[in-house]
């Protein structure tokens, strides 16, 4: 119902424009700014989310340069759709292939091996055998391996609440035992 | 930023008939047939020889016609629908597959009963055919991108494509009217490889033209 009337709402002030109501068409423009906004900002990651008002700009451009394609008996939310879809496409795509590091600034890789964070891991198995299975398996997801508490409890089919506890006494044994029984 | 880019846009507005797209594809696809007609009588009539209507009065000359127009017909078709951003057309792809099918079966036919003669598949023109009928749809091909590049296609390769089936069908039956061959699976033949380099031509050209 809610889209029913967005798209009758929307196709009305497109048609005006379409015959050149000016009023109608700065009315739709804006109105698609509104929308069209936050469907970009959540698609881009984080670290493209200031381009989401480029792509808005674009696709109001699109709109207005190819109108003509714009067919009067279709629904306009799928061609709106269609055009904002095209144009974060073609955003990601020419943002994927293209290195953000240049070559000359890029961290060196023969600078750091991995043999330390192998023995680290095999200590952290070790130490994790002393636990119950089940507790060991929830803390090396959730603390190591960064899964969510709520995501670890549901993989191990128990409460989020029930797991919270293990993982918290698990730990505090873990302490006890090598930590010198601190707190 | 934005507020401004609105207020700019709708000070340009203009109003757009409805079928604008529809219209300006049909207009393109007159305007590159003009030229092809023109070119066609200047270059194959008045240069290479070939007299006008050469096989006028075969039945074939209809086939030919017929077998062209129809691709024409069926670009004609999917245009519009792959010039649109949310675009989806299939029949006239497969239409058009069929249709080669169907001709290269009579064509084979026809060539068996002929006892496989080689005038059947070879006519005396095999060798330039195809390249003056890629020739032949050229303007057609152009005049089409260049509307087409306007448009806001799902997928520039298929708008390409279709543009290249317009302009084959359209270029091939203009020069059927200079072409005095008369074989079946001549035109089964050499005639859909003309076609088939047109279309190609228009896939590739269109994959980058009519990016947007």
């Amino acid at each position: 119902m809610q889209a029913d009337t967005t798209e009758m709402r929307l196709r009305a002030l497109m048609v005006a424009a379409l015959d050149g109501d000016a009023g109608a068409y700065r009315r739709l423009l804006s109105e698609l700014t509104r929308y069209l906004r936050p469907w970009f900002a959540r698609r881009l990651t984080p670290a493209q989310a200031s381009h989401a008002e480029d792509l808005v700009q674009e696709t109001l451009l699109a709109v207005h340069r190819r109108r003509m394609t714009y067919d009067r008996s279709r629904p306009f939310t799928a061609w709106l759709h269609a055009i904002a879809h095209h144009k974060f496409v073609d955003h990601v795509r020419h943002h994927a292939i293209r290195p953000i590091v240049h070559l000359d600034d890029d961290a060196p890789i023969f600078a750091a091996d991995d043999s330390a964070n192998a023995a680290d891991r095999r200590d952290v198995e070790t130490i994790l055998a002393d636990v119950p299975e089940r507790t060991g398996a929830l803390i090396r997801e959730t603390r190591l391996e960064g899964a969510s508490v709520a995501e670890a409890a549901a993989r191990h089919g128990m409460s989020e609440t029930a797991a919270k506890v293990a993982i918290h006494r698990g730990l505090k044994s873990l302490m006890a035992r090598f930590a010198g029984g601190a707190k | 930023m934005t507020d401004e880019l609105i207020n700019r846009l709708a000070a340009d507005l203009h109003p757009v008939r409805p079928r604008t797209l529809e219209r300006r594809i049909l207009a393109a696809m007159a305007l590159g047939c003009a030229i092809t007609v023109v070119g066609a009588y200047l270059f194959l009539d008045l240069t290479m020889g070939r007299p006008f209507g050469g096989a006028y009065g075969s039945p074939m000359f209809w086939t030919k016609a017929g077998y062209t127009l129809a691709f024409g017909l069926l670009g004609l078709a999917a245009a519009p629908a792959l010039a649109r951003p949310h675009g989806r057309i299939v029949w006239p792809f497969a239409a058009a597959g069929l249709l080669v099918v169907l001709a290269l079966g009579l064509g084979t036919m026809g060539w068996m009963h002929q006892g496989w003669a080689r005038e059947e598949l070879m006519g005396r023109t095999a060798m330039v055919c195809p390249w003056l009928i890629t020739l032949t749809g050229l303007p057609v091909l152009l005049s089409l991108l260049l509307a087409l590049r306007s448009t806001a296609p799902r997928s520039p390769t298929q708008a390409g494509t279709a543009a290249g089936l317009v302009a084959a069908g359209f270029g091939a039956l203009v020069y059927a009217f200079y072409c005095g061959e008369t074989g079946m699976m001549f035109m089964a033949v050499w005639y859909t490889l003309g076609m088939a380099m047109t279309v190609a031509l228009g896939t590739v050209i269109g994959r980058f033209a009519l990016r947007w």
